[in-house]
C-alpha cells in the first residue's frame, strides 16, 4: 500500500510543537516555577539536575501531547462522516508500525541518556566550598540497601534525621561516642551555607518521608532502615517541607524546615545550643543527687517491721535502686532514670519504656538479658541503639544482681 | 436485520432467529439465583455503579474540605477514613466489577459461545464481590480503616491502627481477590475452549484478547496480595511480626508484595479499556482496526513488562541503586507498546468515515485523557525526577489521567455502546452528549490542575494544607472542576434510568457493529445463539451482512427471473 501518510502536516506538527514548547518553557525557568515545573532557589546541586532533568522531559512530553493530540483532532476533523465520505479499508502499514515503535523507543533512549549524565551531579555530593564550614572526617556509615553517597574528600556535616509521629528531629554529629550530649533540634534544621550536608534518615514508629521540594527530592524513612540524601545549599533563607508519606491523623501537621546560615552563624547557634544541652544535662545531674540523697534518707528511716521475712533484702534493694536512680560513674554505667520511668523510683523520664509496664510480668532472667543485651529486645516504638550496651562491663556481678532484683522486686512485687 | 425473500434456497441463510421457547423467569429471587452470564453482568454493573455513586460523594466529600486552605470541615480521622475509602472502592468495587460485568455480559456473545465455561462459579463471583463490598462498608458501624487503599505497615499494624478498620480491609481485599481470581479462570477457560467454530487467535475480537490478558495477570497477582494481607491479618491478630521492624519484620516486604499486586492491577484495570476502545474506533470509523497483530503483541507485552516493573512505586525507599535503574529502564519499555496503541488507535479513525454517537466521544476521551496520563508516566519512571513528584499531587493527577481516562472513560464508552445490546433500548444520545462534555470537562478542571498543587509541594493525603504558592487557588479550581465531572456522571445515571422505560428500540445491531454479539437480538435469549455462524475474519458481522446482501441479490434476481 502507498504510504497514506503524504498529507499529514507532520514536519508541521512537530515544528509547532516546539514553537509551543519552547513558548512554555521560557516562563517556565521563571515566575512559572510551581505551576509548570518544580520549585527551585536553593542552589544545591542535585535539585538543580533533577529540575534540569524534569524541564527535557516536559519539554519532550509537550512535542508528543501536542504532536499526537494535533493528529487526532486533524483525524477527527478531516475524515468525520460527510455524504460521500467513503472508509478506506486499509488493514495496516508494517513501515509504519515499525516507524513509530522505534521512534518511542528513541525518545526514551534520549530520556535515559541524559539522566545517566545528570546522575552523578544528583547522586554525588561535591566537596564543601572553601567558604562553608569546616567538617570532619565521617566516620564510616552503616551498610543496608542504600548506600549512602559522601563528598570525594569525605568531609561532611553529617544529621540524623528522625521521623515520628507527628514530628522530625535532627540529631548533629559530633566527635565524640557519647549520643546523649549531641546537639539537636525538632522541626527546623539549622544548617550551614556552600557546606555538603548529609543526612541519614530513619524513622521510630512509622513510616515518613523526608521533603523540602527546594533541596531535591523526597526519601522515605522507614522503621528499621536508613536512608541517605544530601544538599549544599548556596542561598541563605528558610526552605520549608513536609512530611510525604502518610503517616497517620497528624500527618499534614508533621511539618519541616531548613533554614541555611552563614557558617559563622552557624557556629554560633550550634555553640549555645551545645550550651544549653550541657547546662540542662548539668541541671539534671543536680536534681537526680538530690533525689538520690532523699530516697537514701527515707530508706534508712523505713521501719523494717513490713518486711521481716525480706530482712537481707533492704541491703540489695538499697543498692539496686541508687544504681537505678544514679548509675555508678565511676564506672561509666548511666542511670537508668534518667531515661526509664519507674514509680518505685520516683522517675518519669521517657526516652526509653516506661518499665513499669513493659516489665511487667517478666522474670528476672529476662531483665537481666535485657540490661546486658538491650538490643536484643525492643519495645514497640522505640529505636535500638538508644540504650548504653556497656552494662555487662561498668557493673560488677553483685551490682547487677542488685539492679535486677531491684527491678524485679518494684515491677512485680516480692 | 432483514430476513431473505421467500426464494426457495437450498443453501442455509444466516439469518437471527428469535424463536426463544420457554418465557423467561422474571422476579428479583429468578435474578438472585440466576446462573446466566448475562443477568450476572448486569447485576455486577447495577452494584458496581452503586459503589461507583458511593465513591464519588466520598470523593466530594474529599474536595470540599481541600477547597479552602485550612479547612475545618472534616477531622484528620474523617479525612483519612473517606481518601482510604474512595480509594479501596473506586479500584476494588467500582472499576473491577464493571469491568468484570461488561465482561461477563459480552465476551461468551462475542466468542459465539452459549454462557460462561462454569455459570455456578459466575455466580460465586458476583456474591463474593458484593459480599466483599458490605464487609468493608460495615465498617462504618465502628472505625473505617485509614491508611490508604495501599494500607502500608507499620502504619496498619495494631500498634498504630488499633480500630477494626483495617481487619474488614483485609477481608475486603480476600472476599474481592478470590471473586476476581476464580472470575479470571472463569474468562480464560470461556475463552480458550468455547469460541465459535472459526475463530483461530487471530479472528478473536481485540476485547476478548485484552479480557484474557487481564485473567492472566489476575492469576499471577491477586495469589500475592491475598498472602501479602494474610500476613498482615496474622501480625495483626496472631502475633506473628512479617511487618514489624522492632521485632526483625521488614516494611518493605509489605510494600514490594502489595506493589506486586499493585502495578499489575493498574494494567487489570486499563488494558479491558483498551479493548473496548479496539472495539468502538473501528465501527464507527468504518474502518477495520489498523494493525490488529501490534495491538495484541502490545497487549501481551504491556502484561509481561507491566509484572516487572513494581518497584517503581518504591524509588523513594532505600533501595539499591541499580534496582532503581533497572525498574526505570524496565517501566520505559511498557511506554512503548502503549504508545504504539495510541498511534494505531489514531491511524484506525485516520482515511475513516467517523460518526461521533456518545459512545465514540467517550472513547476520543480516552485517547487525549489518557495520552496526557502516559506522558505523564514518563516524568515518574524516571528515578531522579520521580523523588520530586512522589506521593504529591502530581501522582494523584497522573494515576486520576491513566486510571479515569483509561479505564473509566472506556468503561463509560462501553456502556453507551453496549447498553442498546443489554436492554434492547437506545440512550438518549442528547443528553449522552451533554453528560460526555460535562465529565470530560470536569475531569480535565478537577485533575490538571492538580499537576501545579504537587509541583507547588502539597503532597497527597493531607487534610489541610496552608495557602502557600497559590495552592488555595489551584484547589478550588480543582473542587469546582470536581463537582462538574459529578453532575456529568449524575446525567449519565439519569440517562440510563430513563432509556431502560423511554430508550428507543435498539433492534439486533444498532451500530452496525462487527462482532458476534450484534448477531443475537437485543436483550439475546437465555442460550445467546440458536445458530452459531461459522466465524472468517475478525470482523465476522462484516461478513454476515456481505453475505445476506449478496443473496438477498441472488434472490431478488431469481424472483424478478421467475416473475418474468
Amino acid at each position: 500500500m502507498r504510504s497514506p501518510i503524504t498529507s499529514l502536516p507532520a514536519k508541521n506538527g512537530i515544528l509547532f510543537g516546539i514553537v509551543l514548547v519552547s513558548a512554555l518553557l521560557i516562563p517556565a525557568t521563571g515566575a512559572f516555577a510551581g505551576i509548570l515545573a518544580p520549585e527551585a532557589g536553593g542552589g544545591t546541586p542535585n535539585a538543580e539536575a533533577i529540575r534540569s532533568l524534569y524541564l527535557l522531559i516536559f519539554g519532550l512530553g509537550c512535542i508528543v501531547f501536542f504532536g499526537v493530540g494535533g493528529l487526532m483532532i486533524w483525524t477527527i476533523v478531516r475524515y468525520r462522516a460527510s455524504k460521500g465520505a467513503v472508509a478506506v479499508q486499509v488493514h495496516g502499514n508494517n513501515r509504519l508500525e515499525v516507524g513509530w515503535t522505534v521512534g518511542a523507543a528513541l525518545l526514551l533512549v534520549l530520556i535515559s541518556v541524559v539522566t545517566f549524565i545528570k546522575l552523578d551531579q544528583i547522586k554525588n555530593p561535591p566537596n564543601s566550598s572553601a567558604n562553608g564550614l569546616s567538617t570532619p572526617q565521617n566516620a564510616s556509615f552503616s551498610s543496608g540497601p542504600a548506600k549512602p553517597s559522601l563528598p570525594p574528600n569525605g568531609r561532611s556535616l553529617n544529621i540524623d534525621v528522625n521521623g515520628q509521629q507527628y514530628l522530625w528531629r535532627y540529631t548533629y554529629a559530633d566527635t565524640d561516642t557519647n549520643n546523649l550530649n549531641n546537639v539537636f533540634s525538632y522541626e527546623q534544621m539549622v544548617v550551614p551555607t556552600n557546606t555538603t550536608v548529609t543526612l541519614s534518615i530513619r524513622a521510630q514508629d512509622v513510616q515518613h518521608s523526608w521533603w523540602i521540594p527546594e533541596l531535591g527530592g523526597k526519601f522515605d524513612a522507614v522503621p528499621g532502615y536508613t536512608n541517605y540524601t544530601w544538599f549544599n545549599i548556596t542561598e541563605p533563607g528558610v526552605y520549608d517541607g513536609q512530611c510525604a508519606e502518610l503517616c497517620g491523623r497528624g500527618h499534614a501537621t508533621m511539618i519541616a524546615s531548613v533554614k541555611a546560615v552563614s557558617p559563622d552563624e552557624f557556629k554560633l547557634w550550634y555553640a549555645s545550643q551545645k550550651a544549653s544541652i550541657v547546662a540542662a544535662e548539668k541541671q539534671a545531674a543536680t536534681a537526680r543527687n538530690a533525689l538520690i540523697a532523699k530516697d537514701a534518707a527515707a530508706l534508712k528511716n523505713a521501719p523494717s517491721a513490713d518486711a521481716p521475712a525480706a530482712a537481707p533484702a533492704p541491703a540489695a534493694a538499697v543498692d539496686g535502686k541508687k544504681i537505678f536512680v544514679a548509675g555508678v560513674p565511676a564506672t561509666g554505667a548511666l542511670a537508668c532514670g534518667s531515661c526509664h520511668a519507674l514509680a518505685d523510683a520516683g522517675t518519669t523520664a521517657a526516652v526509653g519504656p516506661n518499665l513499669d509496664t513493659t516489665l511487667k510480668g517478666q522474670s528476672a532472667a529476662m531483665i537481666k538479658a535485657s540490661t546486658l543485651y538491650p538490643n536484643k529486645l525492643i519495645s514497640k516504638g522505640f529505636a535500638a541503639n538508644i540504650m548504653p550496651a556497656n552494662y555487662g562491663s561498668s557493673l560488677t556481678k553483685a551490682q547487677l544482681d542488685a539492679l535486677v532484683k531491684y527491678l524485679n522486686d518494684a515491677v512485680n512485687g516480692k | 436485520m432483514t430476513t431473505t425473500s421467500a426464494a426457495a434456497s437450498t443453501t442455509a441463510i444466516p439469518e437471527v432467529v428469535t424463536n426463544s421457547a420457554a418465557p423467561r423467569p422474571s422476579g428479583w429471587l429468578s435474578w438472585l439465583t440466576s446462573t446466566d452470564h448475562k443477568r450476572i453482568g448486569i447485576m455486577y454493573i447495577v452494584a458496581s455503579w452503586m459503589f461507583l455513586v458511593i465513591g464519588g460523594v466520598e470523593a466530594l466529600l474529599i474536595r470540599l474540605q481541600l477547597a479552602v486552605p485550612d479547612n475545618t470541615l472534616l477531622s484528620p480521622q474523617t479525612y483519612n477514613a473517606l481518601f482510604t475509602m474512595h480509594g479501596t472502592t473506586m479500584v476494588f468495587l467500582f472499576l473491577m466489577p464493571m469491568i468484570a460485568g461488561i465482561a461477563n455480559y459480552t465476551v461468551p456473545l462475542m466468542i459465539g459461545a452459549r454462557d460462561m465455561a462454569f455459570p455456578k462459579l459466575n455466580a460465586l463471583s458476583l456474591w463474593l464481590f458484593i459480599a466483599g463490598g458490605i464487609v468493608f462498608y460495615g465498617s462504618l458501624l465502628f472505625s473505617p480503616a485509614e491508611c490508604g487503599w495501599t494500607c502500608y505497615a507499620p502504619l496498619s499494624e495494631t500498634a498504630f491502627s488499633p480500630s477494626n478498620g483495617v481487619d474488614s480491609w483485609i477481608f475486603l481485599v480476600h472476599l474481592v481477590g478470590v471473586s476476581s481470581f476464580v472470575g479470571a479462570l472463569n474468562i480464560f477457560v470461556t475463552i480458550t475452549n468455547m469460541r465459535a467454530p472459526g475463530m483461530s487467535w487471530g479472528r478473536v475480537p481485540l476485547f476478548v484478547w485484552t479480557m484474557l490478558t487481564q485473567a492472566i495477570l489476575l492469576i499471577i497477582s491477586i495469589p500475592v496480595i491475598a498472602g501479602a494481607v494474610t500476613l498482615l491479618l496474622t501480625d495483626r491478630h496472631f502475633g506473628t511480626h512479617f511487618y514489624d521492624p522492632t521485632n526483625g519484620g521488614s516494611p518493605l516486604l509489605w510494600q514490594h508484595l502489595f506493589w506486586f499486586f499493585g502495578h499489575p492491577e493498574v494494567y487489570i484495570l486499563v488494558l479491558p479499556g483498551f479493548g473496548v476502545i479496539s472495539e468502538i474506533l473501528p465501527v464507527f470509523s468504518r474502518k477495520p482496526i489498523f494493525g490488529y497483530k501490534a495491538i495484541v503483541a502490545a497487549t501481551l507485552g504491556i502484561a509481561v513488562i507491566g509484572t516487572l516493573v513494581w518497584a517503581h512505586h518504591m524509588f523513594t525507599v532505600p533501595l539499591p541503586f541499580f534496582l532503581m535503574i533497572f525498574f526505570m529502564l524496565g517501566t520505559y519499555l511498557v511506554a512503548i507498546p502503549t504508545g504504539v496503541k495510541i498511534f494505531n488507535w489514531v491511524f484506525t479513525m485516520w482515511r475513516g468515515a467517523i460518526e461521533f454517537p456518545v459512545a465514540m466521544l467517550y472513547a476520543l476521551g480516552f485517547l487525549a485523557t489518557f495520552l496526557l496520563g502516559g506522558i505523564t508516566g514518563i516524568f515518574l519512571a524516571t528515578f531522579p525526577v520521580d523523588w520530586q513528584l512522589h506521593d504529591t499531587y502530581f501522582v494523584v493527577a497522573h494515576f486520576h489521567y491513566t486510571i479515569v481516562g483509561g479505564a473509566v472513560f472506556s468503561m463509560m464508552a462501553g456502556l453507551y455502546y453496549w447498553f442498546p445490546k443489554m436492554t434492547g433500548r437506545m440512550m438518549n444520545e442528547k443528553l449522552g452528549r451533554v453528560s460526555f462534555a460535562l465529565t470530560l470537562g470536569g475531569f480535565w478542571i478537577t485533575f490538571l490542575i492538580q499537576h501545579s498543587a504537587g509541583l507547588s509541594g502539597m503532597p497527597r493525603r493531607v487534610y489541610e494544607y496552608a495557602d502557600v504558592n497559590n495552592l488555595g487557588t489551584y484547589n478550588m479550581i480543582s473542587t469546582v472542576g470536581s463537582f462538574i465531572l459529578a453532575l456529568g456522571v449524575l446525567l449519565t445515571i439519569i440517562n440510563i434510568l430513563q432509556s431502560l422505560k423511554n430508550g428507543a428500540k435498539a433492534g439486533p445491531d444498532p451500530w452496525r457493529g462487527n462482532t458476534l454479539e450484534w448477531f443475537t437480538p437485543s436483550p439475546p435469549p437465555v442460550n445467546n445463539f440458536d445458530i452459531v455462524p461459522r466465524v472468517r475474519s475478525v470482523e465476522p458481522m462484516q461478513d454476515i451482512r456481505r453475505q445476506i446482501e449478496r443473496q438477498d441479490r441472488v434472490g431478488e434476481e431469481a424472483g424478478v427471473a421467475a416473475g418474468s
